[in-house]
């Protein structure tokens, strides 16, 4: 009996301590902050360095033609993206404004995604 | 004693439940060689209503493009915290993409929509090139995109 309890106590504890967590961070509406349990895992994700994305890919040649993703209307547009080539400005270079990558920061707390695995890419 | 054994026994058995809410899922996205650039995918999800829920994954790092991907771009107003951490690189055209992300089991069976947009460079885009019911049943099942996508499935 003593033993009984004791192991019910034990995975109580454990999967308290594991599941709320869990529980809380799935069912956070987006942008709305961290849950209560959720929020300390936050705050550490919150420290992590900002690593931001070189994708040197296919940029180069995107800006060597003086052309944007898909034509469309909007000339200004155009010119905005092309200031890059000319200035090359702080912002062009460091890829500021660009999303974090995967891998360098969690995932978003949308609601979609679970406290396990973090995402695993593989591009054949 | 019996009352606490018996508090304890229903406590395990509500929150073990928690740690299986969640599983691997593997998407794979197969391009047509349509002979273009690489190609940025947005991967989201709608409810039953068609409201957007979240992203799942953005292939292509460059923000600035991602007003081509229409739909995603209409629902979320372009912004890049929906892709924060769920982000890699554009996708050349002939080659496939497999991302494993760890989703929540409520996603399943519950009248959500997985969608794909899809825009390549000086080519025509294509909002909503998937989409796919997330059912248990759909998974496995390849799915046709529009113009892009030769081939997308999700296997649990």
């Amino acid at each position: 009996m003593r033993k009984t309890l004791t192991l019910l106590v034990a995975t109580t504890a454990l999967t308290a301590a594991i599941g709320l967590p869990a529980w809380s961070a799935m069912h956070t509406p987006a942008n709305t902050g961290p849950a209560p349990f959720a929020a300390v895992f936050d705050d550490a994700a919150q420290t992590l360095p900002l690593i931001l994305a070189s994708d040197g890919d296919d940029d180069k040649d995107r800006h060597d033609r003086n052309s944007s993703r898909r034509g469309h209307d909007d000339d200004d547009e155009e010119e905005e993206e092309d200031d890059c080539d000319a200035e090359e400005d702080d912002d062009c270079r460091s890829g500021a404004g660009n999303p974090a990558p995967a891998g360098t920061v969690a995932p978003p707390q949308n609601g979609l995604f679970g406290n396990g695995t973090p995402p695993q890419v593989k591009v054949n | 004693m019996k009352s606490l054994l018996a508090t304890l026994a229903l406590t395990t058995a509500l929150t073990l439940p928690g740690l299986a809410m969640a599983r691997p899922v593997t998407m794979t996205t197969t391009l047509n060689s349509y002979g273009g650039d690489g190609a940025y995918l947005a991967l989201y999800v709608t409810d039953p209503s068609g409201a957007y829920v979240g992203s799942l994954w953005m292939a292509g790092g460059k923000s600035k493009y991602y007003k081509h991907l229409s739909d995603w771009y209409r629902l979320t107003g372009g912004d890049k915290a929906q892709v924060n951490g769920i982000t890699g690189a554009s996708v050349g055209a002939g080659r496939s993409l497999e991302i494993t992300l760890d989703l929540s089991d409520a996603l399943f069976d519950a009248g959500y929509t997985l969608h794909v947009d899809a825009a390549v460079e000086d080519m025509r885009e294509s909002p909503n090139e998937i989409a796919v019911p997330l059912t248990t049943e759909n998974a496995g099942k390849p799915v046709r995109g529009r113009r892009y996508v030769a081939g997308f499935t999700y296997d649990m």
